[in-house]
């Protein structure tokens, strides 16, 4: 049966039929016939499904199924950068139409099908967001918002309860206060809204409104979200984050729309989405002075404060989905649009905030799933996808509509000692982890959409798990609950997702078991993956010992840890309690017209500051009553000190940090001389980003069949040339390992600063596997082999020593037999506050990736405020306004291997080991490089100095690669490129796995081993060749994280020397062998995980360890 | 069905001095808004007149309405209790009788030979139901109107059953509860100030006051009015002025003249003014 008819068919047992089976007995011949095939369906079909299943299947035949079918005889064919830029300019069918194009003249790639894969992906994406958009406009309510264009034409007015005054003049407060939501079976992701929008009947999800309060630090569990609208006397909006600590005054109707400009986007986009300042009137340029006589009558504007409660990001609680949903119903209230001004919601009104939201979220660029607004909703419900009928805009197009439907559960369904019970057994925690869960959603519509078998029956089988939760709740057996919300998260959950656990939540797991045993009732995961929200459930006269001990579990395990995984704060254990009311407002008046107490440390400072005889009567009269309160109300008890605090501010960052710093920096070898050169060769533009380039009459060409040995079908054949040699030299103990673990892995954490090297990044052989753990797998298993333990080194910096010494030491070095050695660093950086001109350079003249609409306009807006930090701090300043340790950066790999000279690594290992001939020097990342008889035999054979192994590119396979520079072979950095499309002629990628013979290179530093024990003729040696290596100037993201959980992330400047440029130098004797993609490919993102699973890499490594 | 009595509530707040404005009417005699009203109904073939007013503004109604005054009753509506409470007010006048209820800050142009107070009484007469005049209006209005959602009564043109009926509707509420089909995007059928309604009304409101007593809304009524009985919505040939809106009487009274005898003549003093206004 052909792929497309299997799309077509309307039997659902054809289908649903998982493409890998599908393809298993598939020819490539006949691969590449079925796409042509899905290719014309996709084009011709109408209905969006189709399509998007189409192209899921186009991606999944290109990104896993072709590649194993290339013979190592396929054409390499390269991807045109002409369709790349397509690509990166969202013009997706043009950059499929281009890279079709080249496979149908030259023959199918590994490297076309990358690209094709990608595109592929993107627009199947793409087609989904749009048609969601669509339907959030098309949704009754929503659109009038969207024809409004002009102020005079605004239907909406302010309630005349809120433009009415109090007795001393202020003006009532309408606050709506807002339970958060939690998912209490984890519904599998259905409430992604493509999965509800095709296969409604599987979308369901048990949602419970909860009020929250942080264990020890609250009194009691309250609605965690406020929001307050107030009419005042000026006509302008503005807008208070209380939580955020920010405030700003907007006059200016484009500002509203600037969605990134501050901490206020969230605020901005409840005013939009509630109809306050439509979504149509964006751009008009008219004005909001005008407008807002309009809605609230005269001279007057709005002013609205949202307040969280302290209640930490990441909570997978849905908080910011909430908030914003309460903001909704604030203004939609106050501007006539609910039936009653106070009290709870109707269900029509429900339904139209819950569809603002999703407006909400996507003009704010974000995307919260379909249950999320939960907490309007009143007690515990079950939401459900609804088939689209006649008269829903899906109809004909989706299956499912956008909007779910929701059924209260009534006493029968769960009755009130049931829920009571429910809050007697669950403790509710944050595990303090804060991680990007957008890849998770990605790859779990994709799976969704290929029907992947094994997922497909682990989806059916957690909406029967659903169906169990039910059961129990009718039932009262809370135990139950717990068993079935353990096996969801073990079976169905990790079947889909095997990325929703972690080591530490897996920990925490195994920790409750073994303290409470029986009395451990279960876990669930909350949201998109676990470490964040999480939930365990322990017999009820255990609750109160649990939630403390859980506690200490935490903080040990988050201690144990933070360098490891990327924790964002503190973990907590939250009280909480099941709110019945959803979503209600209450008008405060006369006295009781108050902000939250926070507010004023936000507007008092501001207020006191201004003449008394020029603050409005209004304020004035607001402060009055703000004092009286302090006085009289005991919550208020410690506002005048709190006000002293932000007023009068203690020294910003504390000599602490300050002094840190620099011990940090005299510590590491910082050179002050050398920092300031570059500084000045900085600001004076001698360095920057557009410096970094080669020269641009520089001839860039791809290299030819005698420029490199292609040793793909050497690696691992039963008998090579070679084979005998290397396993003679690692016999011989001729080789010793040297795997770089200096960095922080910026991409791996998003800048987040733990060690990459000891992230327990994927389960093998049956347990979570740190990068460490897995390299010295790799060893331990040629070890084995050869009876000769191979010495390990990884190399380290002042941010990565530590703590690998820690776990090394903790972890016994993984039982590893032989020699592991860490190479302390010796060079270190301070980042420096960026030119303009270099992120200028970054994001205006190299091609970029333009993001879905919204989404681009957010990142606009967000580069704008970055250049207007740069300005404010100082360009080319230090950067000294984070912790030390996001101040400090390593200055790039080229110093790695010059450092095991400097730091007598180098020296020490030959005393003890004078047989020692070869390094095999390796990324972290790079998990499939080990140290193979065949290639070391090759290399010792070859009398090289560097032996390079670089793979066939791939679209994603950026940076760089083998190029003939001026008709001499070598490796060439991506940043070294003078025009973006030369690196598009290459067809290989540099891994940066290099084997090298000591002695050659020592030669080529002008040194023998004696040297190695002279300090200063090293020394000497090395700068003499760090001076004949480029500087490149890189801009690096950095996260500053602040208040509960939140991040900022700034661009900073610091520079680098890169290991492959030895390649440039004549007297180098550098070769070049071509291997298997699986032993070069790099793990830089986790978003790469599922692919890596799924394509085989994961086996492939796992198949050359032993643990 | 015979309706000969008519209802004109003048006691709001905002509302009292309007009635009360000159105008020069189609045939370019100077009257006040009340008579050019008044005519519109006595035209209608409507015999008695009942005003609702504010307590001690009879006598200037009284000089207001010239000629006609012979033909007017007035009840005070003697508290502030809404819209309801004033067409309540009257209910005695009613007599169990279907009346045209109006109100007197509106002023109609009628686009056929037939004033719009006629057609609607026409078509309440045929179709032997309650009927309240509507005209489809840009959502941009929405908060100074009732407005009604409904369906087309087949063959019938202009005509719709009412499904809803909303006072003040929000865009939000008027796109989910009144849209209707034929009519532009963005437009709902809100009312004229113009009803022939039965006497369940006042039934209706008579419940409303017992149950609020503090303020009453005839929307409220109306929506129930169709689940008792026939209720239709009618899109008469015709124009209504607003004159309380800002420069509603100026723009009412520009409409009136150019569908009267001295178009021509206004015309040109708009094309005057047109070319020598600077700015």
């Amino acid at each position: 049966m052909s792929l497309v008819a299997i799309i077509e068919s309307s039997d659902p047992a054809v289908r649903d039929r998982c493409l890998d089976s599908a393809c298993e007995d598939l020819e490539l011949d006949s691969l590449l016939a079925e796409c042509s095939a899905l290719e014309e369906f996709r084009r011709r079909s109408e209905n969006l499904y189709e399509r998007v299943r189409a192209l899921f299947f186009l991606y999944s035949i290109h990104r896993f199924h072709i590649p194993t079918k290339l013979g190592t005889d396929a054409a390499q064919s390269n991807i045109s950068f002409h369709g790349y830029e397509h690509l990166l300019s969202r013009r997706f069918e043009e950059a499929i139409d281009s890279f079709l194009e080249i496979q149908s003249s030259e023959g199918a790639s590994d490297g076309i099908s990358s690209a094709l894969a990608a595109a592929y992906h993107q627009l199947a994406f793409q087609t989904l967001a749009n048609q969601v958009r669509h339907s959030v406009r098309s949704v009754k309510g929503n659109q009038w918002m969207f024809r409004m264009g002009h102020h005079a034409n605004h239907p909406l007015r302010v309630r005349s309860e809120l433009t009415a005054r109090n007795d001393d003049g202020t003006r009532p407060i309408l606050c709506e206060r807002t339970p958060v939501r939690m998912d209490l079976s984890h519904c599998g992701w259905s409430d992604i809204f493509f999965l509800g929008m095709n296969y409604p009947e599987g979308a369901r999800v048990l949602n419970v409104s909860i009020d929250l309060a942080v264990h020890g630090r609250d009194k009691e569990p309250r609605p965690p979200v406020e929001a307050y609208f107030r009419i005042i006397d000026e006509p302008i909006i503005r807008l208070t984050s209380v939580d955020l600590g920010a405030t700003v005054d907007i006059d200016d109707l484009g500002e509203v729309f600037d969605f990134a400009k501050d901490y206020l986007g969230l605020l901005k986009a409840a005013v939009i989405a509630s109809g306050i300042v439509p979504p149509g009137i964006e751009g008009s340029g008219k004005s909001l002075k005008k407008l807002l006589a309009r809605v609230c009558g005269g001279d007057r504007g709005i002013e609205i404060v949202s307040n969280v409660n302290n209640i930490p990001k990441g909570s997978r609680l849905a908080v910011s989905t909430n908030l914003l949903a309460a903001l909704i119903g604030a203004c939609m209230r106050a501007t006539g649009q609910t039936k009653n001004l106070t009290g709870p919601l109707e269900e029509s009104e429900r339904r139209v905030i819950l569809a603002r939201a999703l407006l909400g979220e996507w003009l704010g660029g974000s995307g919260g799933g379909w249950q999320d607004s939960g907490g309007v909703w009143p007690g515990m419900k079950l939401i459900t996808g609804v088939m689209a009928g006649e008269s829903d805009p899906e109809h004909g197009i989706s299956r499912g509509r956008l909007m779910p439907q929701h059924r209260i559960l009534d006493e029968t369904d769960c009755s009130s000692e049931t829920r009571q019970k429910l809050q007697d057994c669950l403790v509710l925690v944050h595990g303090g982890m804060a991680q990007n869960v957008g890849p998770i959603l990605e790859m779990v519509t994709e799976k969704y959409l290929l029907r992947s078998e094994t997922e497909w029956d682990a989806r059916q089988n957690a909406l029967g798990v659903l169906d169990d939760i039910l059961t129990s709740l009718k039932s009262g057996d809370v135990k139950s609950v717990g068993e079935r919300t353990t096996h969801n998260f073990k079976g169905p959950i990790q079947t889909i997702i095997p990325w929703a656990s972690n080591y530490f939540t897996e920990h925490l797991i195994e920790s409750a078991q073994k303290d409470f045993g029986e009395d451990f009732w279960g876990f669930w995961m909350l949201g998109g993956m676990s470490g964040g929200g999480m939930g365990f459930i322990f017999a009820p006269h255990r609750k109160a010992e649990a939630q403390e001990r859980m506690q200490e579990i935490m903080s040990q395990a988050k201690h144990d840890l933070e360098n490891s995984l990327p924790f964002a704060m503190e973990p907590v254990v939250y009280d909480f309690s099941i709110n019945e009311n959803g979503s209600t407002a209450e008008l405060l008046k006369a006295g009781q017209a108050l902000m939250p107490a926070n507010y004023y440390t936000v507007r008092v400072p501001t207020l006191l500051r201004k003449p008394s005889q020029d603050l409005p009567a209004t304020e004035r009269a607001e402060l009055d009553k703000f004092g009286a309160a302090c006085r009289n109300d005991p919550e208020l008890s410690g506002m005048v000190q709190t006000l002293f605090n932000v007023m009068l501010p203690k020294g910003q960052g504390g000599d602490g940090e300050q002094h840190s710093l620099r011990e940090l920096l005299d510590e590491f070898g910082f050179d002050r001389e050398q920092h300031e050169r570059i500084r000045t060769d900085l600001r004076d533009g001698v360095i920057g980003l557009s410096q970094n380039r080669l020269r641009a009459d520089s001839i860039i060409e791809d290299v030819t069949e005698d420029d490199f040995t292609d040793a793909r079908a050497i690696v691992g054949s039963k008998s090579s040339a070679s084979k005998q040699r290397g396993w003679d030299a690692l016999k011989n103990g001729e080789l010793a390992m040297v795997t770089l673990a200096a960095g922080a892995g910026s991409r791996w954490t998003q800048g987040a600063g733990v060690v990459k090297a000891l992230n327990p990044f994927a389960r093998l052989g049956g347990n979570h596997r740190t990068f460490i753990e897995t390299h010295l797998g790799k060893s331990r298993r040629i070890s084995n082999q050869a009876s000769a333990a191979v010495p390990h080194i990884f190399t380290t910096s002042y941010l990565t020593h530590g703590p690998i010494d820690d776990v090394l030491k903790l972890r016994e070095n993984y039982g590893y037999d032989g020699p592991v050695i860490l190479s302390p660093g010796r060079s270190i950086g301070l980042r420096m506050i960026p030119m303009v001109r270099d992120l200028r350079f970054a994001w205006e003249e190299m091609p970029q990736q333009v993001l879905d609409e919204q989404q681009q306009k957010v990142r606009d807006s967000l580069r704008a405020a970055l250049i207007g930090w740069a300005q404010g701090a100082g360009e080319g300043g230090d950067y000294t306004d984070n912790l030390p340790m996001q101040c400090l950066h390593p200055v790039g790999h080229w110093y790695e291997i010059p450092n095991l000279l400097l730091n007598g690594t180098l020296a020490s290992l030959l005393q003890e080991r004078p047989q020692l001939n070869y390094l095999l020097l390796h990324n972290i990342d790079t998990l499939g490089a080990d140290a193979n008889p065949d290639l070391l035999g090759m290399h010792i054979k070859s009398n090289a100095c560097l032996s390079f192994e670089v793979i066939t590119r791939r679209l994603e396979d950026r940076g760089g690669g083998l190029a003939r520079i001026n008709g001499r072979p070598r490796l060439v950095e991506g940043l070294a490129m003078p025009r973006e499309e030369d690196e598009f002629k290459l067809s290989y990628y540099n891994t940066m796995t290099t084997w090298i013979s000591i002695d050659p290179l020592l030669d080529a530093l002008g040194l023998n081993r004696t040297d190695l024990n002279d300090q200063a003729i090293v020394t000497a040696a090395v700068r003499d060749l760090a001076a004949r290596m480029p500087t490149y100037i890189t801009l690096k993201d950095v996260k500053k994280r602040w208040g509960h959980g939140q991040e900022d992330v700034f661009p900073v400047t610091q520079f680098e020397k890169l290991w492959s440029d030895l390649t440039a130098l004549p007297e180098i004797d550098s070769r070049f062998l071509l291997v298997p993609r699986h032993r070069g490919q790099q793990l830089k993102d986790p978003a790469q995980l599922d692919g890596w699973l799924r394509d085989g890499s994961a086996a492939y490594v796992e198949s050359l360890c032993e643990w | 069905m015979q309706i000969q009595r008519a209802i004109i509530t003048a006691a709001g707040k905002n509302q009292r001095q309007l009635p009360l404005q000159t105008l020069v009417d189609r045939d370019g005699q100077t009257k006040t808004a009340l008579a050019i009203l008044l005519e519109e109904v006595i035209d209608a073939g409507i015999d008695e007149v009942c005003l609702v007013i504010s307590p001690g503004d009879q006598a200037a109604y009284e000089t207001a309405a010239g000629h006609l005054a012979n033909r007017l009753q007035f009840v005070e509506q003697s508290e502030q209790l809404g819209y309801g409470h004033a067409v309540w007010s009257a209910r005695e006048f009613a007599a169990s009788q279907p009346f045209l209820l109006l109100v007197s800050d509106h002023l109609y142009v009628s686009g056929e030979q037939r004033g719009c107070a006629k057609q609607l009484i026409e078509t309440a007469i045929a179709e032997d139901c309650a009927v309240s005049a509507v005209q489809a209006t840009h959502e941009s209005k929405l908060p100074n109107y009732g407005a009604v959602g409904g369906r087309l009564v087949p063959a019938r043109r202009g005509l719709y059953e009412i499904s809803e009926v909303m006072e003040k509707p929000s865009p939000t509420q008027a796109e989910q509860s009144l849209l209707v089909p034929g009519l532009r995007a963005g437009h709902y059928l809100c009312f004229f100030g113009m009803h022939v309604l039965s006497s369940q009304v006042m039934e209706l409101l008579d419940a409303d006051l017992k149950e609020n007593e503090s303020s009453v809304h005839l929307s409220s009524a109306l929506s129930r009015l169709g689940g008792r009985q026939r209720y239709l919505a009618y899109e008469l040939d015709g124009r209504r002025y607003d004159i309380g809106d800002k420069y509603g009487l100026l723009t009412a009274q520009l409409a009136i003249a150019l569908d009267g005898q001295d178009r021509d003549e206004v015309l040109t003093g708009l094309v005057e003014l047109l070319v020598t206004s600077r700015k």
